[in-house]
Order: C-alpha cells, then structure tokens, then sequence
C-alpha cells in the first residue's frame, strides 16, 4: 500500500517535472519559433474559441459604440429638423435678394416680427424705421407680392397694417387692365383663415379661375403691379351691378418674416415688370409639365397600339380569334356585311328659313382701350 | 468518481472555458475574472495530480496561444497551480463556500505571480503594482464569480450518490 503510493506520487513528479520542462522550453523558445506554434494551435483546434473571442469583442465595441452612435444620430436628427427650416429660410432670402435686384432702388429691406395676440394676425412690426427712410403709407411687399402698408412710424421701427386687417383696401386690375376692383380681406367663416374680395368689378368684365389680379396703382398708395392674389370664383352679393371675385392671396402673412418697404420717390416710378419675369417664368414652367404630360400620352398611347396588333398578330397565328371588339385585324380579315339600303322618308316638315340666332354674328358693344387686349 | 459524475465535470469544465472566451472579453474589466482557473481547480481537485498538472499545462497553452510573446508562462503557471490545487485538495475542498472562495482566491493569485513573473513583460514598480494590486483584485473578482458559479451549477457539480 505505502509503495503503490510511493510509486503513484514518484508518478506525479515525473508528470509535472515534464510539464514545467515543457512549459519553459516553451518559453524559452526564439519568436521565430514561436510564432508559428501558436499559430497552428490557434488555426487549429483553438479557432472556434477565437472566433468567440472575436465575437465578444465586437460585441463590447458595439456596446461602448453606442452611446456615441445614438448621439451622432440625435445630432443628426436635430440637423434634420434645422436643415427644413433653413432652406425655407434660404429660399425666402433668396427670394428677397431676387425681388430687390429687380426693384433696385427705392426701398428698404426690413424684418417682421409677429406678435402672438388677438389682432396680430392684422398688423405687424417691422424693424426700420424713419430712420431708414421709412414713412407713413410706404408699401410693404413680400417677393410674393403684397403684404401691407405701413401706418405708424417710429425712428427705429414701424408698425404695418397687413391685408387681412378690416380698413385695409387696395384698388385692384387683371393685368390687362380689362377688369378692375377693390381688394380687401375675406374672413372665412369661424376657422379664421382669410382670403381676399375683389368688389367692385364692372358687370361686363369676367375673370376666369386661376387669374392674377395685381394693384392697379390709382390712388398713390399703391404702384402699379404687385401682385395681390389670384382669383378662385365669383361670389353673390347683393350688388347687383357690379361682381366680386373671392381671390387667393399671393402672399400669406403669416409667412412672411422679410420683406421690403418701397420709400416715396419709388412709388412714382411704377414696379411694372419686377413681377412680370416671375409670372413669366411659372407659365413657362407649366407650359412645360403640360407639354411633358401630353408627349408621355401619346407615347403611351402609341405603346398600348403596339402591344394590341403583336396581341392580335399572334391572335391570327394560333387560329383563335383575336381579343376584344376593337380587333383591328379582324376586322381587317372578316368580310363586311353589305348594308341594305333603305330610301329616306320623305321630309314633310316646312324648312325653316328664319335665320337662327347663332348665327348672327355678334358685336361687342364696349370699346376697346388702347393696349387692351381680347 | 463515476461516470455520470465525471460527463457532468467534463460540462461544467467546457462552460468555464467558453465563458472564458465569450463573457471575460464582452465585459472587458480592468481587474477580470479568469474562468479559466476556475475550470482547472474544479478539475484539478476530482483527479491527480499528475492529470491536473497535464491538464494545466494544456490549458496554459491555451491561453498563451493567443498572446504568442507568453508562450509558456501561462502553461507553466497552470501546469504549477494544477497540481498545487489538486495536491491540496483533502486540506481545502470541504463544502464550505468562504474556504472555496479562498481556495480560487488563492489559486488565481498564485497564477498572477508565476505568470507575470515569467512573462518578464513588466518589471519594477509596475510590476509590484500588478502583483499587489490588479492581481489581487483579479483574483477576488474570480473568488466572488467562482463562487457564484458553484451556487448556480451545484447540481450539476455535486456528486452522485452511490
């Protein structure tokens, strides 16, 4: 017994006196050796625990990543949100710089602030003043068109009535010149939205949905041109002498946070034109999507003939009957049915010969204007 | 030990590798636990000594394999601690969990110092520093989930009865 354990312990000695051999020989081997024993072990045998390893490590990355990831994501969110805010900025200022490049002289750029109460959504604070040149009754534009008119002036700012405001009128044309009006605010019912009434406008004169109406720049205030919105419909009045038009308004003020105050000596010199290449452009604009819309018709209508006669081709080819009561070929290939031919019946009603009234030819009574156009 | 015993060993010794690999890396501690020692004093105290030793020895080599420059030093240390532990496993592994706790406290420690001491990687004061400050810690973080595992994993780790 106490020899088995001799042996056994001499047994355990001999074990790890090898083990600690190995162990330093292994430590004591050159990196050129190694190097390539680890290795193989790790290649080997080991890999499925260094791919754990691998995966763990990741998984810590990913882990103190985080935080950073979800506050560059939260930064960028937040840009998000400025960048809409600012490129509507952008495209005001942008804006802004355009109309004053067009008006070029004889106005002052200003800032307008909004208040928040009840009638706020009729008057506005401008920031410049007499200073600035400002005076009482400057107009006040937006590059939409018309915003207001300034009513009181300060050294350093101005107060502006805005068109939504109950004493504001403008006198208002077709761009022709064939219709004319007052513009004044509409109140739309209880949501409190306002639209603009052109009243006043002759009998005679009509004006088709969709089109603008600017100041017709009789009563000095106003020069001629700006444009105050765009006509939607007639409305009934009471008036039965004269029409209104609901109009939308070209410029929501609301909006509006630059605009440009026209000084006095301007006003003499007229706006004719500044909006004009604007009005230009849009009609151009949808001159195009309207052009553009009937080529992809016709294109698309050339593609659906095409897709029916190879149909109807194929049709002919198997035998069967081609498709549809519109087949072009079949009708085509199948003969006609001679219609029977049945004499008139005799006309036994008196021919009128009272000329109809359509046909005379009709005569505008009001003279035409100079520079008016039909 | 019979043979269900030693399967359930075998398991218990696999886990502790593998939570070496997976767990220990994930949590990423500047002081980490070493499921590695605690795979080997729970295998070294079921067989001899001279089986602890060998499987020490493999186990160092294990570790070492993924820092090529140690190659060695860890083997020497587990091979060390290996029959260390399952030498003295009469004096030690009684069912008392503090002695148990001491028992890896001890056995990650005693790896530390042959480790570092013949990894000759770090000399002078960092050297103390690491062997009387990160290496205790080390050891007791491995005390305190050796511990835990032995609570969580006694079924699996409790004899069977004859």
């Amino acid at each position: 017994m106490a020899r088995a354990i001799r042996s056994n312990t001499r047994l355990d000695l001999i074990v790890l006196s090898t083990c600690v051999v190995l162990a330093l020989v292994a430590r004591a081997l050159p990196n050129t050796m190694r190097d390539p024993v680890a290795t193989t072990m790790r290649r080997s045998f080991l890999a499925p625990l260094v791919l754990l390893q691998e995966r763990s490590e990741k998984g810590r990355q990913s882990l103190l990543a985080a935080d950073a990831k979800q506050s560059r994501l939260d930064s960028l969110s937040l840009d998000a949100m400025k960048a809409g805010s600012l490129e509507g900025e952008n495209e005001r200022l942008r804006k802004i710089i355009g109309l004053g490049s067009r008006i070029r002289w004889g106005f002052v750029p200003a800032e307008a602030l909004h208040g928040r109460g009840i009638r706020d959504e009729t008057t506005v604070i401008l920031s410049a003043g007499t200073r600035a040149g400002v005076s009482r009754l400057s107009p006040v534009i937006a590059p939409e068109g018309l915003v207001g008119v300034v009513d009181q002036v300060d050294p350093t700012m101005s107060h502006a009535m805005l068109w939504t405001h109950p004493d504001f009128r403008v006198s208002a044309m077709s761009p022709d010149g064939t219709a004319f009006g007052i513009a004044q605010a509409h109140l739309t019912g209880a949501t409190g939205g306002y639209l603009i009434e052109l009243r006043g406008v002759p009998f005679r004169a009509t004006l088709k949905p969709g089109a603008l109406i600017v100041s017709s720049g009789w009563g000095g205030v106003w020069p001629r041109g700006i444009p105050v919105g765009t006509v939607l419909q007639e409305i009934k009045t009471s008036e039965g002498w004269a029409r209104t038009y609901l109009l939308r308004p070209a410029v929501n003020p609301a909006d509006v946070y630059s605009v440009m105050i026209l000084r006095r000596e301007r006003l003499a010199k007229g706006l004719e034109g500044v909006w004009q290449s604007v009005a230009q452009a849009d009609a151009a604009a949808q001159r195009i999507v309207v052009s553009g819309d009937s080529a992809a018709r016709s294109a698309a209508l050339a593609e659906a003939a095409a897709r029916r006669a190879v149909i109807d081709s194929m049709a002919r080819a198997n035998g069967s009957p081609a498709l549809g009561a519109t087949d072009s070929a079949a009708r085509v290939i199948a003969p006609r049915p001679v219609p029977v031919r049945r004499p008139p019946p005799p006309d036994t009603t008196p021919r009128d010969t009272t000329p109809r009234r359509d046909t005379v030819p009709r005569r505008d009574t009001i003279p035409l204007r100079p520079g008016m156009t039909r | 030990m019979n043979m269900g015993g030693a399967i359930r060993a075998i398991i218990s010794f696999l886990i502790f590798v593998v939570l070496h690999y997976t767990l220990r890396p994930l949590l990423g501690w500047r002081a980490p636990m070493d499921f590695l020692i605690l795979a080997l004093l729970l295998a070294a105290v079921r067989v001899r000594p001279s089986s602890a030793a060998v499987i020490g020895f493999i186990l160092g080599l294990i570790s070492d394999s993924l820092a090529p420059d140690a190659l060695g030093a860890g083997a020497l240390a587990m091979t060390t601690v290996g029959f260390g532990a399952s030498y003295l496993k009469a004096v030690f592994f009684a069912d008392n969990l503090v002695l148990n706790a001491f028992f890896f406290f001890l056995g990650k420690w005693v790896f530390d110092i042959i480790y570092f001491i013949g990894e000759q990687r770090v000399h002078g004061v960092e050297l103390v520093q690491q062997l009387l400050l990160w290496s205790p810690l080390s050891a007791a973080v491995t005390a305190a989930v050796g511990v835990l595992l032995l609570f969580i994993m006694r079924p699996l780790l409790e004899p069977t009865p004859a």
